[in-house]
C-alpha cells in the first residue's frame, strides 16, 4: 500500500504543477495546448543544469527562464498575432519536443538520453517509506494552495477570471487582458518548469527524448475536468496519476496475463472518460469559442 | 487577383517569419543556421532522386491531409489523424493476415477497405462524444493518438508478431509481395492514382456538393446552419468519419506500399505534417495537393539529414513547429501595421 501512494505521488505531482499552469492560462482566457512542451523544456533544462553546471538550482532556474520564453513566443504568437490557440499550442509543444531533441543532438552528439549523477533533494529518512520522494511532492499541496488563494481569494485573480470570461467588462473596469494574459503565461511558465523537473530529476534522474508522453496533454485535461478551478483540477491529476499508479502496479502483478502496453494506454483512456464524464456533468454541448481563419 | 494573391503572401510572409525563428533555434544550439536550412533544401529538392523520394513522402500525406481539410472546414479540430493513420494500417494488416493465399486483385481493396474502417472508427468515437456529450474533441482525439501508439506496439510485438524479427523495433510479418502497391523505396502509379482519385473527390465533395458548402457553412458559423434547418449532427459525424477514413487510407497505403509491414512506433509525426499542409493550404484540397508535396520534400530531408551530413533530423520537426506557430496568424496584424507605418 506504501509503495502504491509512494509511486501516486510520484506520478502526480508533475502533473499537478503543470496543470496549474493550465489553470491559469485557462482563467485568463488561454487553451494552453503548449503545455507538453513547456513541460518537455523544463524536465531537459533541469537535467542539462545538473549534468552541466553541477547544480540543482542552476537546472531550475535554466528551466524557469526557458519556459518563460516560451510563455512569452505563446503570447506574442496569440495575443499580438492572434493566431489560433489550438494549432499554435500545438506547435509550441513541437518546438519544445524538437528543440529539447536538438539540445540533447548538439551538447551530447546523439539524440537519446541524459542521466544525471544526483537529482532533486530528497525528503530524507525521516519520512520512513516516503524518504526517496523530492522535496517537490512535499512543496506540492502549498503551491496548489498559493495558487487557490491568488485565482480565488485576491483581486488579481478576479480580474484574471474577468479577463477570461469577460474580455469586454475586465476593460472597461481598466484591467488590459493582453497584460493580463502574458502575466498568467509568464507565471505558468516556473511551474511547468518545476513539473518538468520533476518528472526528469524527482526520482528518476535521467532525461529522454519525448519523456513527457502527453502528460502535458494529460494536464491540460485535468483542467478541463477539473472546470478551471485549481483544487478541481488537482483532484482532476490526481485521478489520472492514480489511474496511472494502478496501471503499473497491475503490470506487475498481471503483467503474463494482460499486455503491458495496453495497461500503459490506460492513462489516456481515463483521460478521455474523465473529459466525457465533466462535459455530462456540466450537461449539453459546451460552447465553444474557437474559429479557424478561413480564407 | 490582389485578393486572391493575399492569402499566399500573408501565408508567404508568416513561413519567412517561422524560418526565423527556426534560425534563432538553431543558432542558440551552436549549429550555423544558413549550413543547416541549405543542407534541408538540398536534402529537399536537390538530391539524387529527389522527385521520387518526394512523391513517396508526400502522396500518403496529401491522402491524410485531404481529410483533415474535410474536418477542420466542418469546424472541429480533428488532430487524432496519427492515431486514425495507425488504426487504418492495423486494420489494415489483420486484413491481409487473414486473407493470406487469396488473389491480389481481391486482396488489395478488401485491405484498403479494412484500413479506412480502421480509420473511420477511430475517428467516429470522438465525434460521438463530441456531438452526444459536448466532450472537448482536441483532447479525446489527442488521447486517441496515444493509445493508438500504444495499440500499435502491442499488435506488432503480440497477435502479429513477426516470429522471424529480430532488432529493436518490433514488427509484423511482411504483407506478401504479390500484394504490395510499390516498391519499399519510392512511389507507384497506383499511389498516385490513389492520391489523384482522393484529391479529385475530395475537391468535388468540399466545393461541389451539400454537404461540403453546409459544412463549410457549418464551420464559420454552426448557429446559422442549424437555423437553417440543416442537421448540424450529422454533419459533424460524417466530417470526422471522411477525415478518419482518408488517414485509414493513407495508413493502409503506407503498409500495403513502401512499408511492407507493421513496426511500432512509424511514422510518428505523420498526423501533425497532414495537419500542418491543411492549414498552409488555407483548406482547399487543390492547394493542398501541391503543399502537401512541399512537405513530403521536408520530410525526406529529414530522413536525409543524419545519414549524409550528420545534422539531426530534430532540425526538421522545429522547422514544422515554428510553422505552426505561426500559421494560422491573423491577416489583419499586417494590415494594422502597414497602416501604422503609412504603407
Amino acid at each position: 500500500m506504501e509503495d502504491l501512494i509512494v509511486a501516486f505521488l510520484r506520478s502526480g505531482t508533475p502533473l499537478v504543477y503543470v496543470t496549474l499552469a493550465g489553470v491559469i492560462a485557462q482563467r485568463a482566457g488561454i487553451w494552453h495546448l503548449g503545455l507538453e512542451g513547456m513541460m518537455i523544456t523544463g524536465a531537459c533544462a533541469t537535467i542539462l543544469g545538473i549534468v552541466l553546471a553541477q547544480s540543482v538550482v542552476v537546472g531550475l532556474l535554466a528551466g524557469a527562464v526557458f519556459c518563460c520564453l516560451l510563455a512569452l513566443l505563446f503570447w506574442f504568437v496569440v495575443e499580438v498575432l492572434k493566431a489560433n490557440q489550438i494549432i499554435a499550442g500545438l506547435g509550441l509543444t513541437g518546438l519544445g519536443l524538437g528543440g529539447t531533441a536538438l539540445a540533447l543532438t548538439a551538447i551530447f552528439g546523439s539524440e537519446g538520453a541524459v542521466s544525471a549523477s544526483f537529482g532533486l533533494p530528497r525528503l530524507g529518512p525521516a519520512f520512513g517509506a516516503f524518504g526517496g520522494l523530492s522535496v517537490l511532492v512535499a512543496a506540492m499541496p502549498f503551491v496548489v494552495f498559493a495558487c487557490w488563494l491568488l485565482l480565488c481569494r485576491t483581486r488579481f485573480g478576479l480580474r484574471l477570471a474577468a479577463c477570461g470570461e469577460h474580455p469586454f467588462a475586465a476593460r472597461a473596469t481598466g484591467v488590459n487582458p493582453g497584460t493580463m494574459r502574458l502575466v498568467a503565461l509568464l507565471l505558468g511558465g516556473p511551474l511547468c518548469a518545476l513539473g518538468g523537473a520533476e518528472l526528469a530529476a524527482g526520482s528518476l534522474q535521467i532525461f529522454s527524448v519525448n519523456m513527457t508522453a502527453g502528460r502535458g496533454f494529460m494536464s491540460f485535461a485535468a483542467v478541463i475536468f477539473g472546470a478551471g478551478h485549481p483544487l478541481g483540477a488537482t483532484l482532476a491529476s490526481f485521478f489520472f496519476a492514480l489511474v496511472g499508479a494502478l496501471g503499473i502496479r497491475a503490470q506487475l502483478s498481471y503483467g503474463d496475463r494482460i499486455p503491458s502496453s495496453l495497461l500503459l494506454a490506460l492513462p489516456y483512456v481515463a483521460t478521455v472518460a474523465g473529459l466525457w464524464l465533466s462535459a455530462r456533468m456540466r450537461g449539453g454541448n459546451a460552447a465553444s469559442s474557437r474559429e479557424l481563419g478561413q480564407q | 487577383m490582389t485578393s486572391r494573391l493575399y492569402p499566399v503572401l500573408q501565408t508567404g510572409a508568416f513561413i519567412l517569419l517561422a524560418l526565423v525563428l527556426c534560425s534563432l533555434i538553431f543558432a542558440a544550439v551552436g549549429l550555423s543556421a544558413t549550413e543547416t536550412l541549405g543542407a534541408i533544401v538540398d536534402g529537399a529538392f536537390f538530391r539524387p532522386n529527389a522527385l521520387a523520394h518526394v512523391l513517396r513522402w508526400g502522396l500518403p500525406l496529401l491522402i491524410t491531409a485531404v481529410g483533415v481539410v474535410i474536418s477542420f472546414r466542418a469546424g472541429y479540430f480533428n488532430i487524432g489523424a496519427q492515431g486514425q493513420f495507425y488504426l487504418g494500417a492495423i486494420c489494415a494488416a489483420f486484413a491481409a493476415e487473414w486473407m493470406r493465399g487469396s488473389p491480389a486483385l481481391v486482396a488489395v481493396p478488401v485491405c484498403m477497405l479494412a484500413g479506412m474502417a480502421g480509420g473511420a472508427l477511430w475517428a467516429l468515437w470522438p465525434a460521438l462524444l463530441r456531438v452526444k456529450a459536448g466532450a472537448d474533441e482536441v483532447i479525446t482525439t489527442m488521447m486517441g493518438n496515444f493509445i493508438a501508439a500504444q495499440l500499435l506496439v502491442h499488435v506488432t510485438s503480440g497477435p502479429l508478431k513477426d516470429p522471424s524479427g529480430s532488432g529493436q523495433q518490433a514488427s509484423s510479418r511482411p504483407v506478401e509481395a504479390a500484394w504490395r502497391i510499390s516498391e519499399s523505396s519510392g512511389s507507384s502509379p497506383v499511389i498516385i492514382a490513389i492520391a489523384a482519385l482522393v484529391v479529385l473527390l475530395g475537391w468535388w465533395l468540399v466545393n461541389r456538393t451539400s454537404f461540403g458548402i453546409l459544412s463549410g457553412l457549418a464551420g464559420r458559423n454552426p448557429v446559422m446552419v442549424t437555423w437553417q434547418g440543416a442537421k448540424v449532427q450529422r454533419i459533424a459525424i460524417s466530417a470526422f468519419v471522411l477525415s478518419g477514413a482518408l488517414a485509414g487510407l493513407a495508413g493502409s497505403v503506407e503498409l500495403m506500399g513502401p512499408n511492407g509491414r507493421l513496426a511500432s512506433g512509424f511514422l510518428p509525426d505523420h498526423g501533425f505534417t497532414a495537419i500542418l499542409i491543411a492549414l498552409v493550404a488555407g483548406m482547399s484540397v487543390i492547394a493542398a495537393a501541391f503543399i502537401a508535396l512541399f512537405f513530403g520534400a521536408l520530410t525526406s530531408a529529414g530522413l536525409w539529414l543524419p545519414v549524409m551530413t550528420g545534422l539531426p533530423s530534430s532540425a526538421i520537426d522545429i522547422i514544422h513547429a515554428s510553422i505552426a506557430l505561426f500559421i494560422t496568424a491573423k491577416a489583419g496584424v499586417f494590415r494594422g501595421l502597414l497602416a501604422r507605418f503609412g504603407r
